[in-house]
């Protein structure tokens, strides 16, 4: 077993344990730290990927500043322990689950026949795979010149949120009525 | 069954890896009634996608799966923050984030 | 890591020995705290406990260790034993990714009769492509072991004091990030290498086809980025939770903030977390805008001091060992002097309101670091005319 290999493995253990963490943690406190968890195990996929950038914004963006205001929301609304986490009824829930199931064995075993597939796009990868410093200077290339229109537009979109949910905060009832 | 093709990681690990996440992301979605679980699922599902784009990206040499991600966690972003403001409003109301409240919303 | 196992062996060593490094600046640390705060009141500090009281760290580790173990009635236990240990990670994590000098050339030697190849160690925890990022998400993962403590102690006054520390955070985080861009745009690079290896020799740049070059300054970021510089340092204060930030942990209306129901070694653990975080913020500071391991003067270079060492008759071991010594002893001097920074700061200016501070963080030091990053980016292309 190589190193990659290991690594791998591990990361996607953590990262498995800490996403069944977020389903089935009755207190959402502890979700949402097992997501946290997830996140950064996440970022860690990210970098065995060789996308450290993307690896070092998903760490800043989601485990640093999303998840925060998560975590910050749960406290403020001081919920503990819910003694009916889950949604009611035996039937519904068992077909869920089992949507849930079937999901993910579908794409699974769709994964794992298509093999040959991904072997021929992995072959013909391997010539132009960037390292890490090259990467970051392609994607910030791609994103200005290609991708430009759509980040303007994302721009305008968080501009757009960020007054929207001022206006939502500030509502009927909130702490800066007058 | 465990030979060196199934230890090596390539491709095919990480989309495994991915659409299990995904799984677990949309069974909390439909499974939780607290309606900011509910919100964390679908960060989950989002990681869970970012992750595919992210290993097509590695290994067909294309970097474009990469902007996709960048474009994928500012919406992500976004859409919790507005998630968490229509949470807080639910909050102050009834002191209770149960998605069964979410029927008042309207008008 | 490495390709053989000596290699991989003085690797983990060295990370190893930062993390101690870390551990260990915190005692003497809370030392010179305590007498410059002495110093600067115009009183004694601690005295008694061995020469200069230095042996005081010795007797507060006693203490420290010796306190009942307990955990608050209405907390939980997991959250409460798990944040002072989250506290300490992303310090040592963070710390470990600046490099302090230049690398280590270890010539061939035998060991268990075996030869040992030539090696490399670099003077870091380990080389990361993009530095500037990683550090920067490590750090901000710093939030949750607040957080938990606040959480997990079970006390409206930490919970408050938690939900504040980690909205100050986030807040200056944007700053943050923001007032360090100038510098990756002029070295177009994030890391940390490549930019402190472009801080040497003296102040020389090109604008519009003039080169300027100022022969008795270094050329450092802090030269090109004056204002990138300020919003760092600042941002790093309250990054750290340092007063005048401290709103946390503001005695007169939230007892003593996230840590109230901590004790002993658990509240010891905070204290290193708070040191750990002056120590990479400062470590950074340096690294980007204070020439990294470069002497201030700019005719010191690392080659004049290979030369010097060649001629004092080292081999090619000796030559880069000397070289990275000085060199470390430059960046040591630099964060001891910055840390020091830190503490007067302290003991020198009052606490802000909260008011005050989030109207600081979001409108003045958020439109300060646009501002500043528009004009650099605009003054690079004109100077490229």
């Amino acid at each position: 077993m190589t190193t990659d290999a290991f690594l791998f493995w591990f990361l996607a253990l953590v990262t498995f344990i800490s996403a069944l963490g977020v389903v089935v943690f009755a207190n959402p406190i502890f979700s949402a730290l097992s997501l946290v968890m997830t996140m950064v195990t996440v970022a860690a996929l990210f970098a065995t990927l060789n996308a450290f950038f993307l690896a070092g914004v998903q760490l800043i963006v989601y485990a640093g500043a999303v998840m925060v205001l998560f975590v910050m929301v749960l406290m403020l609304f001081d919920l503990h322990k819910e003694k009916k986490a889950f949604t009611q009824g035996a039937f519904s829930g068992s077909v869920k689950l089992l949507l849930g199931g079937l999901l993910a064995g579908l794409i699974v075993g769709a994964v794992s026949m298509s093999k040959e597939l991904y072997k021929a796009i992995s072959d013909q990868a391997v010539t132009n795979s960037a390292t890490g410093i090259e990467s970051t200077k392609a994607l910030g290339q791609l994103l200005f010149t290609q991708y430009i229109f759509s980040f303007e537009v994302l721009g305008i979109l968080l501009l757009v949120i960020a007054i929207g949910v001022v206006a939502l905060a500030r509502s009927k009832g909130g702490t800066h009525v007058k | 069954m465990l030979n060196e093709a199934w230890i090596e990681p390539g491709l095919n690990h990480y989309l495994m890896l991915s659409a299990i996440i995904f799984s677990l992301g949309l069974l909390g979605v439909l499974l939780r009634k607290n309606a900011i679980v509910m919100l964390m699922s679908i960060e989950l599902m989002l990681n869970a996608v970012n992750l595919t784009f992210v290993a097509f990206s590695k290994y067909s040499g294309n970097i474009n799966g990469q902007v996709m991600v960048f474009f994928v966690m500012t919406i992500a972003a976004a859409e919790a923050a507005v998630g968490l403001a229509i949470v807080a409003s639910i909050f102050k109301r009834f002191k209770e984030v149960n998605i069964r409240f979410f029927e008042h919303l309207k008008g | 890591m490495g390709s053989d196992i000596v290699e991989i062996g003085i690797n983990g060593i060295k990370l190893v020995l930062i993390f101690l490094m870390m551990v260990q600046a915190v005692p003497i640390l809370v030392w010179v705290e305590r007498r410059g705060s002495a110093f600067i009141q115009n009183r004694l500090g601690p005295n008694r406990v061995g020469p200069l009281g230095l042996l005081q760290l010795l007797a507060d580790a006693v203490k420290f260790l010796t306190k009942e173990e307990f955990v608050p009635a209405k907390g939980v236990p997991f959250l409460y034993y798990m944040a002072p240990i989250f506290a300490l990670v992303p310090g040592a994590v963070a710390f470990s990714a600046i490099p302090m000098a230049t690398p280590l050339l270890i010539d061939r030697f035998e060991l268990f009769g075996q030869m040992w190849g030539p090696y490399t160690i670099l003077f870091q925890g380990y080389e990361i492509g993009v530095g500037v990022v990683f550090v920067l998400g490590i750090s901000s993962l710093a939030t949750y072991s607040i957080l938990m403590a606040g959480w997990g102690s079970g006390n409206k006054y930490s919970l408050l004091g938690a939900l504040r520390a980690s909205a100050q955070i986030i807040s200056y985080e944007l700053a943050l990030g923001l007032s360090i861009v100038g510098v990756l745009l002029l070295n177009g690079s994030f890391n940390f290498g490549e930019i402190i290896a472009a801080q040497q020799g003296p102040l020389a740049f090109t604008f519009i086809g003039h080169t300027v070059t100022v022969p008795f300054l270094p050329n450092w970021g802090v030269f090109y980025q004056p204002i990138g510089a300020l919003l760092f340092l600042t941002a790093c204060f309250a990054e750290s939770n340092r007063l005048p930030f401290d709103l946390a942990e503001g005695e007169a209306e939230l007892v003593a903030g996230f840590h109230v129901e901590y004790g002993g070694f658990k509240m010891l653990l905070f204290f290193i977390g708070e040191y750990g975080h002056m120590i990479v913020g400062s470590s950074m500071f340096i690294a980007l805008f204070l020439g990294g391991y470069h002497f201030p003067f700019p005719g010191i270079t690392p080659e004049v001091l290979r030369y010097y060492a060649t001629e004092l008759g080292y081999g090619p071991q000796g030559v880069s060992i000397f070289t990275a010594l000085i060199l470390f002893l430059s960046f040591f001097v630099k964060l001891a002097l910055l840390l020091w920074f830190f503490i007067w700061v302290r003991w020198t200016l009052p606490r802000f309101r909260y008011d005050q501070l989030m109207d600081l963080g979001w409108k003045t030091m958020l439109p300060w670091a646009l501002a500043n990053t528009i004009i650099t980016a605009i003054v690079i292309q004109i100077s490229k005319i």
